[in-house]
This record gives C-alpha cells, sequence and structure tokens, in this order.
C-alpha cells in the first residue's frame, strides 16, 4: 500500500470511530444541543408529516439527523423492497415501511450495531418491522439487483469514498429501481485541515 | 453527487435544494456558506435493460 493509501485507511478508520460515537451521543442524549438541527425540530423543518411524527416511537423522531425529506420523492409503493443507508434510529425506515406496507420490506444498513439494535426496536414498537444490517456503506451487505428503492438521508458525504458507494446503490437496485436521498454538497473543494479533521468531517 | 450518479451509470438525475437546511450555530452555517456546503436532495433511475 502507497503512503498515500496508508494515510487515507488511516483517517477512515479514525472517522468511522467519529461518526459512530457523534450519531450514537444523539441518540443517547437527544435534549443535547448540537451544532446541525435533529429530532423532531429538524423533521418538522423538512416537510415531515405531523402524522408520520406523532405515530412514530418518541426515541425514533428526538433521534433524527437527516439533512432533508427523502420521501418527499420516493414515491414508494405497497410491495417494495427499500433499502435506507445510515439507517440510525429507524426514523425512515419506519416510514418507508408504512408507505411499502406489509408484503414490502424494509432493510436498514448502520455502521453502529448498536443503532441497528434501536432502530429494529423502534420499528417493532411502531408495528413496521425492518431488518438492520451491521454494515458499511462502501460495501452494502445486500445482494445484486435485490432492491427497489434506495433512500438515504445525510449519509453519503460522511464517506471519503463517494463513488464506491454510488457503485454500490448501482449494483443493488434492481433494473428500473430508483433512489431518493438527501444529503449535504460542497461546491469547492474542502481545505485539507477539514478532511483531515475527523469531527469536523463527521459533521 | 450529481457527476458520479451519471458516470455510474444512472439516468433521470435530478437534484434540488433542500430549503430548510441550516446548521444551527451561526459560525458553523458562515463556515458552510463559504465552501458552498448546501443540502441537496437528488433522485436517480438505474436503467431498466442494458
Amino acid at each position: 500500500m502507497s503512503d498515500a493509501a496508508d494515510v487515507q485507511a488511516s483517517l477512515e478508520a479514525v472517522l468511522k470511530d467519529e461518526i459512530v460515537r457523534m450519531y450514537q451521543e444523539v441518540a443517547d442524549n437527544p435534549r443535547q444541543e448540537f451544532h446541525f438541527y435533529h429530532g423532531r425540530e429538524a423533521a418538522e423543518r423538512f416537510g415531515y408529516a405531523r402524522e408520520w411524527l406523532d405515530s412514530a416511537p418518541a426515541g425514533a423522531v428526538a433521534s433524527f439527523a437527516g439533512v432533508g425529506n427523502p420521501h418527499e420523492r420516493s414515491d414508494l409503493r405497497p410491495g417494495e423492497t427499500v433499502l435506507d443507508l445510515g439507517s440510525g434510529a429507524g426514523l425512515d425506515a419506519i416510514i418507508a415501511a408504512r408507505a411499502v406496507g406489509p408484503k414490502g420490506k424494509v432493510i436498514g444498513v448502520d455502521l453502529n450495531p448498536s443503532m441497528c439494535g434501536r432502530a429494529q426496536a423502534h420499528a417493532a414498537e411502531s408495528g413496521t418491522p425492518m431488518e438492520c444490517r451491521k454494515g458499511r456503506i462502501e460495501d452494502i451487505p445486500v445482494a445484486d439487483s435485490s432492491v427497489d428503492v434506495v433512500i438515504s438521508n445525510g449519509v453519503i458525504n460522511l464517506s471519503f469514498r463517494k463513488r464506491r458507494v454510488v457503485q454500490e446503490m448501482f449494483r443493488v437496485l434492481k433494473p428500473g429501481g430508483r433512489l431518493s436521498i438527501t444529503d449535504i454538497v460542497s461546491a469547492k473543494q474542502l481545505s485539507q485541515s477539514i478532511v483531515n479533521d475527523p469531527k469536523l468531517w463527521a459533521s | 453527487m450529481f457527476a458520479l450518479l451519471e458516470e455510474s451509470g444512472f439516468t433521470r438525475v435530478r437534484s434540488a435544494v433542500v430549503p430548510g437546511f441550516r446548521f444551527r450555530k451561526t459560525s458553523t452555517q458562515n463556515s458552510a456558506e463559504a465552501y458552498g456546503v448546501k443540502a441537496v436532495m437528488m433522485t436517480a433511475l438505474k436503467p431498466a435493460t442494458g
């Protein structure tokens, strides 16, 4: 491995730990103030329907840390299989599960096994089961051409390997499948000091 | 991201700015604006054939 690849691998490992720590913190202490909006306040900002939020478990709503509303244009239909990349505490997966109904299926993927457990518990509490798999969005633990829709909310920007993530989304989608994602983009190249700082990158 | 989606084979790639997005802290928001950071919604299709 080259020196540059070594540095990138090392940064990625540190970043992974920081991402797990930060979003675990949001889930564990949702009343804390972060530099981003979260919880019901954020979801309402992005146009989540009141009935979605009122009927979801309080823990799933309080831990919401998305950057937009991927459901606005997802056009989910009953019976579809949906993949939620970076499913966190499960709010988006629960909303998707309601849309696809009992004949559909929602699979979440999250780096943090503890968040997977929490998402599944929230989904079960709301009567909308989902399966959460621990894994990385750069190596999605889902078979080729097996999902109808990929949703994701504020997660892909956290990856150093966005091209790989996009290729993975393409791989797991069925022919004719679609994605509806919300995420953060930057018009300018971030400075090396930001790229090299896991706390800044993770946020 | 838009270009990555097209280069990876997705079609009908669409994007729109998320209007309600901003950082809570003014200092973070100011830094984000300096870098042109914004939240976007993107949709795309995997071709049915080919």
